[in-house]
Formats: structure tokens, sequence, C-alpha cells
């Protein structure tokens, strides 16, 4: 990336979120007082798990069909505090993974879970299921475990494409209490359609923070707000330049008629593009 | 056997990192590699626990920092093979080893894909031997996996002595059994798996349109606007009763292009800063290890 010479702003502003990420997590170690709003799908967590323990049938979890990155590690964050309510419950669960590494991690996170909780007799191996890598055959796959088993609820929380709605429907024809979440904006809908509860967006990465409450993930929360704010600001910016830019009119060189700015000569495409005035120079 | 093919063909200059395929060099530098790799591993296996975790926080820094670098050091360009300076030396020996790297986890996930047949072994082997609940599935599911492996691996071999005009001309017997295994079944499978959507997408939007709530009753008006926008008869009907009424904004076409525009486009970015942000975040945590756990801990 030739960002000295394309896009030094996007690295100053990479570095600034990066800062307030950091300084968050630096203030709010030792403090647990930062508000964190209600997430109606977090708190149905326990709601689906009681459920389940009642008729005494498995809670579902699939972390995706993406590969071991970010997703797929906050998603068995998240499956790690699911399992813990229900291994305290002795009730069964299902974990169905589509990559052979996330597998190879979420049997080693399960497993440790049981261990921690003292519970490790309870931790049936096979709970932690590797169904298939190709996308239709996962899908069939976990349908036909849903349906088998009568799963009473499920959590689809990840990176999910068309098998999305699959999912979804297979599991509330069954009457299964579902609680969802796409990082993939298509899939949203689909979601929020079929599903109970649905995080939406970086509610999903809120997650931990919203139920271990640890320091370093409520500030890293907080950071991301200042980022958000960030980005909001610089929206701002960019409405109010563009506006008072919008009416401005200058001399044509070619055709010696009056114009108003063109895209590329605004302020903030000019900042966000330095290479067009590095072109007009070399011209 | 020819193993001439595992070689980088793809690779036709070589470096530290490579070298030429069935190459004394090339050995050595397995050997070697195995042997560190090894070495490495029962050093961990045999490191006191508290000295685990500084170890793995240091590997994931290291390879954090390593992709960091890789994205965002200015790179030399193309025709520079040899470095003028320390930034294009840099830039070079990164361009080098960023594909050795990118092989770790091919290597990585070559072996963690046996973990996962491991995996269904157990369970389908279990249901099997138990005779539990619909164990003749998973019998059709291990003969499946042994019949694609054989056809697919005696395909491709066959494919190696042969030029894919004449497999065309007359497909041997292993290439006619692995079309009909894949192109024949697996692909129609996944098709039929696929057009399930339709339905599905019918049942839930029923479920979702049906006016409950102020939020679905505006779900329902803003979805039957986009939808009958799609509909070319209903358009130039609606278009061509409206005309230029209130300045042509009460056009179908109108409305839906200010439905998509201001009100989706905006909410969809406004979700994917939310999920950039987070993602970062998330990255900065997981890369200077102060993810501890998270839930776990």
């Amino acid at each position: 990336m030739q960002w000295k010479d394309t896009g030094w702003i996007q690295m100053v502003f990479l570095l600034g979120m990066i800062f307030m990420i950091l300084l968050n997590i630096k203030r709010a170690k030792g403090t647990k007082e930062l508000y964190i709003r209600r997430i109606a799908g977090l708190n149905a967590i326990d709601e689906a798990i009681g459920r389940s323990t009642e008729m005494g049938k498995p809670v579902l979890m699939v972390p995706g069909i993406g590969d071991l990155n970010a997703i797929s590690i906050q998603a068995l964050n998240i499956f790690a505090y699911v399992t813990r309510t229900a291994a305290r419950f002795a009730n069964p669960i299902r974990i169905c993974i589509a990559n052979p590494a996330v597998y190879t991690v979420a049997q080693e996170i399960i497993s440790d879970v049981y261990q921690k909780e003292g519970l490790g007799d309870r931790y049936d191996p096979d709970s932690v299921r590797f169904v298939s890598d190709r996308q239709f055959a996962f899908a069939a796959g976990v349908s036909g475990i849903i349906h088998r088993e009568q799963t009473a609820a499920t959590f689809f929380l990840g990176e999910f494409f068309a098998e999305s709605l699959i999912f979804a429907e297979t599991a509330n024809s069954i009457g299964a209490i579902q609680v969802a979440s796409s990082t993939e904006t298509t899939q949203t809908p689909f979601f929020i359609a079929a599903c109970d509860y649905v995080l939406i967006g970086d509610e999903f990465y809120a997650a931990s923070a919203y139920l271990s409450r640890e320091p370093v993930l409520v500030g890293s929360l907080v950071g991301q707000d200042w980022c958000k704010i960030a980005v909001i600001g610089l929206i701002i910016g960019g409405f109010i330049t563009n506006s008072i830019e919008q009416p401005k009119m200058l001399k044509d060189e070619e055709s010696g008629k009056m114009r108003y700015l063109k895209r590329e000569e605004r302020l903030i495409y000019r900042i966000f593009h330095p290479e067009v005035d590095q072109e007009k120079e070399a011209k | 056997m020819n193993w001439l093919f595992l070689a980088q063909a793809e690779t036709p200059e070589y470096n530290f990192w490579n070298g030429a395929p069935g190459s004394p060099a090339l050995l050595t530098k397995v050997v070697i590699a195995l042997l560190v790799g090894i070495g490495i591993m029962i050093a961990l296996m045999f490191a006191p626990t508290r000295l685990r975790r500084p170890l793995v926080a240091l590997a994931t820094f290291v390879a954090g920092g390593f992709w960091m670098a890789s994205t965002f050091w200015p790179t030399a360009p193309d025709a520079v093979t040899e470095g003028r300076n320390a930034s294009e030396k840099v830039a070079i020996f990164l361009k080098d080893v960023t594909s050795v790297v990118a092989d770790f986890s091919n290597v990585l996930t070559a072996f963690l894909l046996g973990l996962g047949i491991y995996s269904i072994v157990s369970v389908h082997g279990k249901r099997i031997l138990k005779r539990q609940q619909d164990w003749s599935f998973s019998v059709v599911l291990f003969a499946s996996i042994v019949l694609m492996a054989i056809f697919g691996y005696a395909d491709w071999m066959d494919e190696q002595n042969r030029t894919a005009a004449v497999t065309a001309l007359s497909p041997g017997f292993w290439n006619r059994g692995r079309d009909l295994l894949f192109d024949g079944m697996l692909q129609n499978m996944d098709a039929a798996m696929f057009s399930l959507i339709a339905f599905f997408i019918l049942s839930a939007a029923y479920r979702a349109f049906r006016i409950r709530s102020v939020e679905s009753t505006i779900l329902l008006s803003t979805a039957l606007i986009v939808m009958l926008s799609l509909m070319g008869v209903v358009v130039s009907a609606w278009d061509g009763l409206a005309g230029d009424f209130a300045g042509g904004n009460l056009k179908l076409s109108e409305i839906s292009k200010f439905i998509n525009s201001n009100l989706q486009t905006p909410g969809i970015q406004a979700v994917k800063f939310g999920l950039g942000i987070a993602t970062l975040a998330m990255a900065m945590r997981i890369w200077l290890s102060l993810e501890r756990g998270g839930l776990n801990s």
C-alpha cells in the first residue's frame, strides 16, 4: 500500500482510532462503572437455555461458515458463555462447524469451559462437530440435526451467507427460540424476518463486554464509541465543507466560462485522494 | 512416483525461502524447516505452563506484526528486484516472505482438515456401531466420502497423463465416474438446497410482514413500495397517474429511489462502520493478547 503517496489521511485516521481504543482500555482497567445499554438478544440467552433445560432438548450453536478470524473467535466467546450456563444445568449442547481450524479451536474452548466449571465428566467430545466445509452440505447437515434432535434453542452467530435462512426457517419450523447475528449485512434482514432475537452490526462484538463486564472489553467498547463519534464528526465536516463549496464558481480554463466546482476539485475529495493533486503537478 | 508436481511451479525466482523443485538445496531447506518445526512443538509441549501464555502472546504479536507490515509497508516498483534503499529492501523481503507465510496457513489447514474428518468418522462411526436412529444415512455418508476420494484422486492422476482435449474426446472411466458423482450428484444436491431458500423467503416474509406493531407496519409499507417498484406494469401505471404532480416526486420509481438511497444505503453504511470499528478493536485485543479468554476467563 503506497500510503505516503495516496492515502496518508486514512493511515492517520486508523492510527487515531487505534489510539482511542487502547486509551479507553487503559482508562477502564480497574473500574466496572461504565454503562452499556440493554441488548435484548443477549438478555434472551439465559431464557433460551432455561427453556431447553425444561424441555430436555439440546442447545444448538453455529459460528457461521467463515475461516478462523476475529468473527469466529467472537462467536466462540459467546458460545463459551452459553456452554457454561448449559453445563451448569446439565443441558446437552451441539456446536456445528464448517471450518476445520474453527472446529479445533472450538473443541479446546468448550472442553476448557467444562473443566473450569469442574464438570469435565459432562463434556461430550462429539458435541462439537465438524459437519462439512461445503456450504450447502453444511446447511443440509445442520438442518438434519435441528430436525432429528428437535433443538429447543439455537444460536446462529458469525459469518453467514445464503444458508442463513435455511437454518433460521428450519429452526423456526420446530419452534426453537433463536438468537442470531450475521456480520454480513445482506443476511441480517433474513435473520430479522425469521428469528426471535437478532444482534445487529456491532452488537455482536459488544456481546463479550455486555456479558462479562470485563474492564478491558468494556473499555474497548467505549473506545469504539469514541471512534464512531469521530466518524460522525468527519461526516458532518464533509457535509459542511461540501455545502460551502457547492455554490462556489470558477472560470473554466478551457472554455473561459464560469462553472461550479467539480467533485474532484472539492476539499474533502482532495484530502482523501491526494494523488489528484500529484497528477496535476506532474502535468 | 513423480513428486515434482508438489513444487511451487508459479514461483520462477528462487530466494532464501524456496528452491528449484527436486534440488538438494530445497531438500535441505525442507529438512531444516521440519526439524525446526518439530523442535518448536517439543519446546512448547515441555514449556512450563506459566511460560506458555507469554510465548503464545509473542507468536501472535510477531504474526500480526508481519501482516501489518506486509499490508502497510510501501511496496517497491515491480521492476526493482534489488533494493536501492532500506525501505525497498524491506519491501522486497516482505514480498518474498509473504507467499511462504501464506503457505504456513495452508499447511496448517491441511492438518486441521484431518481432525475434521476424524470428527465425522467419530460421530458417524459410533452411530453405525451402536445402531442408533438413522444409522443407515451414516453408511451412505462413509460410502460417499470413500467413492468421492477414490474417483477424485484417480481422475486427477489420470489428468496428469492426458491433455484436456484428449479427455474431452474420450473421457476415461475415472473421469466419467468423477463427473457423475461431482457434476451429476453433488452439484445438483447443492442446487436443490439453494433452491429451498426461495420457499423459506416466502414463509419468513409472511411472518415478518404481518401487521402486529408500528415497526412491522412501516416494514410492510416500505417493502410493498420497493416490490411494486420492481414491477414494470405497476410502475408504468402509477408513474403515468402521478405525472409531474409535486414535482414528479410522487412517481413510484422516485419514491423507491428515495427509499434506497436515503434510507437503506445510509442504514447499511452505518452498520458497516460499526462493524468495521468493532472488528478493528477486536483485532487489536487479539493482536496485543488483551482478549485473555473473553467470556471464558
